[in-house]
């Protein structure tokens, strides 16, 4: 762990990561057991089968479905995207498309159910692709915990997790863009939780000389 | 998790009241999900096992893939929050590690126990696995809420305590 601060939060991370996993594995289960993976096991899942005996979806059955997992999911991916973005281990601009995509495809889960039962039952591909990305990007985020917690490397111009911190160093002073408590640390600088780091040393690092070997 | 991690003593001090609030609607999350174990019989044994229902069913029953699917929300982020708060706390390291550690490793049995008898018929004494980890996972929840409540803001911590 680069950040020395971190460290003490280690264990509730990995925990939290564990149980990330957990969790994923217990919905793709479900998914298979309860609904199927075919096309067809999805229709015959919300618009009901007469093989099998079984009713289409009610409204209320789906909301029953879909009400704790509006509020769960979007809090877990929230809290899993705060830690990762807080520490930086990805630049702004990653963080910001691979929380798109799991947000996108959560919320695309959790309407295609109700799509497929009301309006178009040749949805059943799209819950099938958003469910399999879902669960893609869970596992990623729960990666990206993991490499929070075992120092992976970050790239220069990370995110700037800190930057209303009001101990940021105003006009005057040369700024640049690192990543919060990590690199702050790194610099050897006191540890104040500010996130643009203002040490001499760092444009050097910061910047390589044109035509120097990255 | 900035204020955790600065420990900057005036913004724990701030932080104190909410945080301490939320620790006691944890225990009350954690009471009551004894109480409504408890309402469904499912704190024996015998009743464990007619929730769960696992007999002939080759990869663990739907209801303990469902309570599996649950719990794993519900304890990651009672073990992210508590143990963050813990950590922010002026308590010895040993301790925060010993309630962690319990806790965890009686959450995973809690989930884990209903599935066992998938791995071969009649796998014995899972049921008593299942109570042991929830009993486990809820006592040391609490005394971690517990710790917490009573540390949480108390001093600043040296960073790398």
């Amino acid at each position: 762990m680069r950040d020395p601060r971190l460290a003490p939060f280690r264990w509730p991370l990995a925990a939290f990561a564990l149980m990330l996993g957990i969790g994923a594995a217990g919905a793709a289960v479900l998914f298979v057991r309860k609904i199927g993976l075919s096309p067809e096991a999805v229709r015959a899942f919300y618009l009901g089968s007469e093989a099998a005996f079984r009713r289409p979806r009610s409204l209320e059955g789906l909301l029953e479905v879909a009400v704790p997992h509006l509020l769960a999911v979007p809090l877990t991916l929230l809290v899993t995207a705060h830690l990762v973005g807080f520490a930086a281990v990805l630049r702004p601009r990653p963080l910001a498309l691979f929380s798109g995509v799991a947000f996108g495809s959560a919320l695309a889960g959790i309407a295609a159910g109700f799509g497929i039962r009301f309006l178009w039952p040749g949805l059943a591909w799209l819950k099938i692709a958003a469910f399999a990305g879902f669960e893609a990007t869970l596992l990623a985020w729960m990666a990206l915990l993991l490499a929070l917690f075992r120092g992976a490397p970050r790239a220069a111009g990370a995110a700037v997790p800190d930057a209303d911190d009001p101990a940021a160093p105003r006009e005057g002073l040369v700024a640049r863009p690192c990543a919060g408590l990590a690199a702050a640390s790194q610099a050897g600088g006191p540890l104040r939780g500010t996130a643009v780091a203002t040490r001499a040393a760092s444009p050097a690092r910061a910047r390589p000389p044109p035509g120097s070997p990255r | 998790m900035r204020f955790l991690v600065n420990r900057a003593p005036d913004a724990l001090a701030r932080a104190r009241p909410p945080v301490r609030a939320f620790l006691a609607f944890a225990v009350l999350l954690l009471v009551a999900g004894a109480a409504q174990r408890a309402a469904r019989g499912a704190l024996g044994p015998a009743g464990v096992e007619a929730l769960y229902r696992p007999d002939g069913q080759r990869f663990g029953s739907v209801a303990a893939w469902e309570a599996l699917h649950a719990g794993a929300f519900l304890y990651g982020f009672l073990l992210l929050t508590l143990g963050s708060l813990l950590a922010a706390s002026p308590a010895s390291p040993r301790l925060r590690g010993g309630l962690l550690a319990v806790s965890t490793a009686g959450a995973l049995l809690d989930l884990g126990a209903p599935l066992l008898p998938a791995l071969g018929p009649g796998f014995p004494g899972w049921a008593l696995l299942h109570l042991a980890g929830f009993a486990a996972a809820t006592l040391g929840l609490l005394a971690a809420s517990l710790v917490a409540f009573a540390r949480f803001g108390a001093q600043a911590r040296r960073p790398d305590a």
